[in-house]
């Protein structure tokens, strides 16, 4: 089982979540699954750092080709740094979904928020129920 | 599952691009109601997947790349259409009159579909309806749909939580001069066609939109039902927002 994998939270909008130790900190990115759905990602819309952000709200957004799909917030709480990398090279989103092509990172309002979203497990059986 | 889904047409006629967008954030509304089982303002029974079609008056949209042309938005109001920022995939097109514009809202878990393969569901459509006006449309790396080197068709959509909005138009005999002003959907050096243009005679909307949506049902496993009661509702509300 891929480590890295098993220490994150996911959401059924195929946003991961990554939480540094057991700090309110976490990085937010899209999933494997979500970049190979958009196709190539040419232009990604991010939120403002300093925002305060309401867990479900839309918050920003990726454009693939000819397509615009939402980015929502998996927890509330407030924006502390983008990737800024992503404005000259969205693709990175494509070729490292997990790593470079992070989103955003924020301080989340409430760490138990985190207990809501999906395990690793629940959200490989929410893919399948999908296809 | 073919035949087993279905999908509500709704005909708007002429409209405003900016009335057509307020109908398709009513119904991505009803969807989302549906979703937590509240009841649709729209009507007492949720419609559903629904495909609009429509022809707009004259209209330059932008996707939300809109940045790069915040120089251009007077320029080409000056020449009598309106211009809207919208928050659809491409970059710059045109609606206008004798042009056929569908927009699907539609649940794409319905249609197990990424928005990839929605995308390139919509080029099949857009192909399809080509094919049985005898021609041969093609697609790109440009997105789109092409006879030759010349563009009949576009596409920008946006998705919210499996939701689509914005969608395809398809140019029957609109006037492409309006086409001169910009750089459709941002690609340089090629041109733009209708169906009349490849075939040299007026081929109408009315004669292309049973057509794109055989079209439509084949691509999409759909069956197809017309709501009259819907649009004229639908139609009551928009007077208000256009």
């Amino acid at each position: 089982m891929n480590k890295l994998l098993s220490e994150m939270r996911f959401t059924e909008e195929h946003e991961w979540v990554r939480q540094e130790g057991s700090t309110p900190h976490v990085t937010v990115g899209i999933t494997d699954y979500a970049q190979d759905s958009l196709g190539d990602i040419v232009f990604v819309e991010l939120p403002e750092v300093g925002s305060q952000v309401v867990e479900k709200d839309s918050i920003g957004a990726i454009e693939s080709v000819k397509a615009v799909s939402d980015v929502y917030c998996p927890a509330s709480g407030t924006v502390t740094e983008v990737n800024t990398e992503l404005e000259s090279t969205p693709e990175v989103v494509n070729t490292s979904p997990l790593e470079d092509g992070w989103l955003f990172k924020m301080e989340l309002a409430d760490v138990s928020s985190l207990d809501t979203l999906l395990t690793e497990k629940e959200y490989k059986d929410y893919l399948h129920g999908l296809e | 599952m073919a035949g087993s889904r279905s999908i509500t047409v709704l005909n708007l006629g002429k409209i405003s691009y900016r009335a057509a967008w307020q109908v398709q954030r009513s119904l991505l509304q009803a969807h989302r109601n549906d979703a937590k089982n509240k009841k649709s303002f729209l009507s007492e029974q949720h419609p559903g997947d629904v495909l609009i079609i429509c022809e707009h008056e004259p209209v330059y949209t932008v996707g939300i790349r809109e940045r790069e042309y915040s120089q251009d938005e007077e320029r080409l109001k000056a020449l009598g259409a309106d211009f809207v920022r919208t928050d659809r995939g491409g970059l710059i097109t045109f609606h206008g009159p004798g042009q056929l514009v569908g927009y699907p809202v539609i649940n794409l878990k319905n249609y197990s579909l990424g928005l990839r393969k929605y995308v390139s569901s919509l080029e099949k459509v857009l192909i399809k309806t080509c094919e049985m006006f005898g021609l041969q449309g093609k697609t790109t790396k440009d997105t789109g749909v092409w006879i030759d080197e010349r563009k009949i068709a576009a596409i920008g959509i946006s998705c919210k939580r499996y939701i689509t909005q914005h969608g395809v138009s398809l140019n029957c005999n609109n006037d492409l001069s309006w086409f001169d002003h910009v750089i459709p959907c941002g690609i340089k050096g090629k041109g733009v066609t209708s169906l009349s243009q490849e075939l040299g005679r007026k081929v109408s909307l009315q004669e292309t939109e049973p057509l794109f949506l055989n079209s439509f049902c084949d691509v999409f496993g759909c069956t197809l039902a017309a709501d009259e009661k819907l649009a004229e509702n639908i139609l009551l509300k928009a007077d208000f927002i256009s």
